[in-house]
Parts: C-alpha cells; structure tokens; sequence
C-alpha cells in the first residue's frame, strides 16, 4: 500500500486529486492538508511514501516546507506554478502537473512515482538538486524557514544579521536567535538578493546593512564588525566584493 | 538661457536682417538727403548699430517678465522703462558720436532735426523686435506642450501594455479552470456556472478598448463576477460585502482601474490566511469625485512575500496619466486592515 498525503489549499484541487486517485486501489489518501505547516506535520506524523504539492499556499510555501523535510517522500507537484519553475522541474527527477492537467498525464506520474516509491532511491537528493535548480532561478528569497524541534519559524531577510557556514549546515544569526539548516553556502548566496548580502568570507555572508566597521587588522586582511558585535573575518576576494557594494 | 537669437545659428539670420535694414537705411540717406556716402554710411552704421546690440538685450525683459509670470501692469511698464531707456540710450549715443565726425553744416543741422524720428524708428526697432519674441517664445511653448503630449501617449501605450499584463493573473485563470475540472466530477451543474461566469469575466475584460471609461455599473459587476469565481475557489475563505451609493452607480471609472486592487487584496488575504478573510467595497460619490475604498483582512503573522507593488503603482500611474493628477490612490494599514482608496474626478480626461 502507498499512503499518500495531499497538500493544494484549495479543497477543489484535494478533491480532484483524489477523484483521480480512486481507481488506484495500492493508493491511500491518510491526510488533506490546506498549507505547508500542516503538511509539515502530518508529513512526521504518517511518514508517508508518496505527497502532492501545490507551491502557491499560505504560510509556508511548497517549496520552503520540502526544505525542512529530513526524509522527504516521493513529491509530484500539481501547480499552476510559471514557466521557469517547470524548467527547474524538468531538470530533476520530480514529477510536476501543471494545473489543469489531463487525467492520462496524472495517471503516468502516479505510475512514476509507484515506480520511485517502491525503490525507494534516495529522495534527499532530489530536494537538494531541487534547491539546485531554484538557485539557477532568478528568483530572490525574501524570507528563510527554519525548524527548530517541532517549532517553525519564518525568518525575514531584514532580520538576519549573518550566515555561518558549519559543515553540510548553514548557521541563520537573526535577532530572534541561531537556527541550523541543511543547506549549501553557494545555494544560498546566489539566492540572495544582490547588495543586500555579500560573502566576505569561505564561511561567512553578512547582511549589508548591518555592516558597522571594516578595520585593517594585518597586512592584506580585514576584520568587519556587525552591529551586533560580532567580528568576522574578511577574505581578499571578500573584501573586493564588499568594495563594489559599499562603493568605496 | 538659450537666446532665440543665439542658437542655432541665428545670429547670422539676425545679422543679415541688420544689414539689410542699414542699407536700406544708409540708401535713404545718401537719395533724399543727398549726403555723401561716407557719411551716411557712418550715421547708418551707428545708429542701427546700437539697435542691433540692444535687440539682443530686449530678449531678457522678454524673457523674464512673460505673460504668466508677472502681472500685466508690471509687464507693460518694464516693457515702457525699456523702451524708453532704449530709445533714450540709442540716440544719444548715436548723436555723441556722429556730431564728433568732421562733416558740413547741412548734416550737423540734419542730425539735429532728425531726434524725433530716431526716436520713431527707435520704437518701431523695440515693437517689432519685442513681437518676434514673443512669438518665438509661444511657438518654443506649443512645441515644448506638443512634446509633452507625445511623451505622454507613448507613456500612457505602454503603461497600457503592462496593465494588460498584469491585469489578468495567469495563476487565476489556471487554478479556475483546474477548479472547473474538479467540479465535473463532483457537482456538473456547479461546473457549467463556472465555466459561464469565467467567460462572462473574460469577455468583459478582454473586450474592451484599454482607454475606455466605464460606468461604475458595469465595472462592478465584473469584479463581482472576478470575485465570485475566486469564492468557487477558496470556499468559505473568501467573503465579501459591498456597499455602494445607488447614485453613482452611472458615473464613470478607467476601464478595469480595480481588477489590480482585489488581485492584491485577494493575494494578501487570501493567500496567505486559511482563516476567512472578508474584503469589503464601498463606494460613494463627494461633490464631483468618485470615492472608492477596498478593504481586505490579512493575518499580520503572515511573514508575507514582498510584493513587488506593482499593481498599486500602475493603478496609481495610470490614473495619473489619465487626470494628470498624482495623487489620487491612497492607502491605510492597521492592524490587520489594509484600505485603498481611490479618487476618481468626473471631468473631462486626457483619453
């Protein structure tokens, strides 16, 4: 038996997946949810093989819960989500619909994902090369999610003093405290918005507008202190990069 | 400032006029005056010499105390302080001069008789000078207003074209029809409303002419068709109460001017809150000014996704355009309320 969870805030859309899901007789639908919170949770909760997603939902969108997934299951997404972001699909081996969708196209991916269910081949990578593809999208972030236990919390931009690179984890310091978070220091940076952060360092990318001073502490090597207090060192190809956004 | 009869060259064109005028001037002296060539020449070339540099001049009084800027009693009198300063300066320069070249008794009682038609000619010099300014400066004026008017269309074409864009959200048309599809299933009949209303709205929005002006009526009636197509979508999230005066209902809107405000209220409401979020319309008519205010909930916990602000800022720019007023979108956030506005003149409009 499959056990699927199916994750569209609008119930119309839950309701046609699920028309469509009943001649599958190995599918079970264990939980509707209407946002990714709730899709969050009754992801830890039912463990489930399969999930549909809609990426346009309240909260949290799609994309930032498959982020705080440590096992994700097999996804397809079911969208009416642009053209890039297809794109992004296309180049990993999620499957997406793209709403309206025929019943044929959602009986091949429910197949495929049967397929991959079964296997169960490593999942973890798809959300990573996923976090890949959006990087290659133009897309800027303007907000970060992070877990904390059973907590959820949404970080905005303007409130992240500096990341910290910490093995395959990434140290959020944002005024509501320190948060972990798998992912990669290149993802990010190339998410982020241009001239608003910049990477000073191999494991360091500080928020600009918290930049308090640049002191030379030895030949060819600077030290930058955030409001915060906190001093960070600055690479040379860090320090050219923080010269072209700070204009001096 | 760029004198008119500096740039591009003018000043040959004037010099050439100056020229003309002189020998003209000089020519009439030596025929009926009989004077030697020597010395018409001469007097020729120093009094309408003295014109010529003080044609130049008049162009700041011009300039400077336009019809619009000061008020006519100002204008006439520094228009007579320079005439007379002018005709004043002119022949007694010209008088100085001339007197001190060794001549014959005929021209030194010649250039005493001939004061007051210098002085003639001096004014005749000043009114003609002072009219070409003028018009110069009207036709620069017409010029500058027809650019403008251009510059404007060319705005207003291309603003158009975004509005376009941005006015019907692809996302909704999708996620409608995926709706229509689940419906089939579940409730036809509900389907067949569906597919009605949609065609309704599209039809509506995609046929008419972009510089339109419609009446309150008609305008209204498609968003409540936008929005009762969103209530098939988002069930009970959606609720929405309006209260509009029954006596502007005939008066008249920009075409589809607030489909980009219950976009936006629907995004921020809507999409970001699983609670029931209400969106109410009210609208009324203030003298001769069209009110129209749009309320939406939002969940101020919602850590909402930037918007671009685009919507607001070409409903705001389009108006603009279309009034020439800049101001007449205005917004309000509280709590968890955020109100637009929107003043709409009934005037006659630039479209």
């Amino acid at each position: 038996m499959i056990r699927t969870i199916i994750i569209d805030d609008e119930s119309l859309a839950r309701d046609l997946i699920k028309a469509y899901l009943q001649k599958f007789d190995d599918i079970e639908v264990v939980q509707e949810c209407a946002d990714g919170f709730q899709g969050l949770k009754a992801i830890q909760e039912h463990k489930p093989d399969l999930i549909f997603l809609d990426v346009q939902m309240p909260k949290i969108s799609g994309f930032e819960m498959l982020e705080l997934l440590e096992e994700p299951p097999v996804i397809i997404f079911s969208t009416a989500f642009d053209q890039y972001a297809i794109k992004a699909f296309e180049q990993n081996a999620t499957d997406y619909l793209l709403k309206p969708y025929a019943e044929q196209r959602f009986d091949e991916a429910v197949e495929k994902a049967k397929a991959k269910a079964s296997s169960k081949s490593g999942s973890k990578n798809e959300v990573e090369k996923l976090q890949e593809t959006r990087a290659d999208s133009d897309e800027s972030l303007d907000r970060i999610v992070v877990k904390t236990g059973n907590k959820i919390q949404i970080l905005p931009l303007e409130s992240i003093s500096h990341f910290e690179a910490q093995d395959d984890y990434v140290a959020i310091h944002s005024d509501q405290g320190k948060y972990l978070k798998l992912m990669r220091m290149k993802h990010l940076e190339s998410r982020l918005p241009d001239g608003e952060f910049v990477r000073i360092h191999r494991s360091h990318i500080v928020n600009v507008k918290q930049i308090e001073k640049l002191e030379l502490y030895e030949k060819d090597s600077y030290l930058l202190s955030l409001k915060t207090g906190i001093q960070l060192p600055v690479s040379r190809s860090g320090h050219g990069k923080l010269k072209e956004v700070l204009k001096y | 400032m760029n004198h008119p009869f500096i740039r591009n060259r003018n000043i040959i064109i004037y010099t050439t006029i100056w020229l003309v005028i002189s020998a003209g001037f000089a020519w009439a002296l030596y025929y009926w005056y009989e004077f030697e060539p020597r010395l018409a020449i001469l007097d020729s070339a120093v009094f309408n010499g003295i014109f010529f540099g003080l044609g130049l001049s008049y162009w700041f009084n011009v300039r400077y105390s336009s019809f619009d800027k000061s008020q006519l009693l100002n204008l006439v009198i520094s228009h007579v302080a320079a005439l007379l300063i002018s005709i004043a300066l002119a022949v007694f320069l010209s008088q100085t001069i001339l007197s001190r070249i060794p001549s014959n008794e005929e021209y030194t009682q010649f250039l005493n008789l001939s004061l007051p038609w210098r002085a003639g000619l001096g004014l005749m010099y000043y009114s003609i000078i002072i009219l070409v300014y003028y018009l110069i400066l009207y036709y620069d004026d017409l010029n500058k207003k027809t650019q403008e008017r251009s510059q404007l269309e060319t705005m207003l074409k291309s603003s158009e074209l975004e509005m376009l864009k941005s006015q019907i959200n692809p996302h909704f048309i999708f996620n409608s029809l995926n709706s229509i599809a689940s419906l089939t299933i579940i409730s036809p009949e509900k389907a067949r409303e569906m597919v009605i209303k949609l065609s309704d709205f599209l039809r509506y929005s995609l046929g008419k002419e972009n510089d339109q002006m419609n009446t309150v009526n008609d305008e209204l009636n498609n968003i409540i068709l936008y929005l009762d197509i969103e209530k098939v979508r988002f069930g009970d999230r959606l609720a929405v109460e309006t209260q509009v005066d029954k006596n502007c209902l005939g008066l008249k809107l920009p075409n589809l001017i607030l489909q980009p405000i219950f976009e936006n209220a629907i995004k921020h409401g809507i999409y970001e809150s699983l609670e029931q979020v209400t969106i109410k319309l009210n609208a009324w008519q203030d003298q001769n000014i069209l009110r129209i205010e749009v309320t939406n909930q939002f969940d101020p916990e919602a850590v909402s996704k930037k918007g671009k602000g685009i919507g607001l800022k070409n409903v705001s720019e389009r108006l603009r355009l279309i009034y020439g007023v800049s101001q007449l979108v205005f917004t309000e956030k509280t709590d968890n309320l955020f109100t637009v506005r929107l003043d709409i003149p009934q005037i006659e409009t630039n479209v």
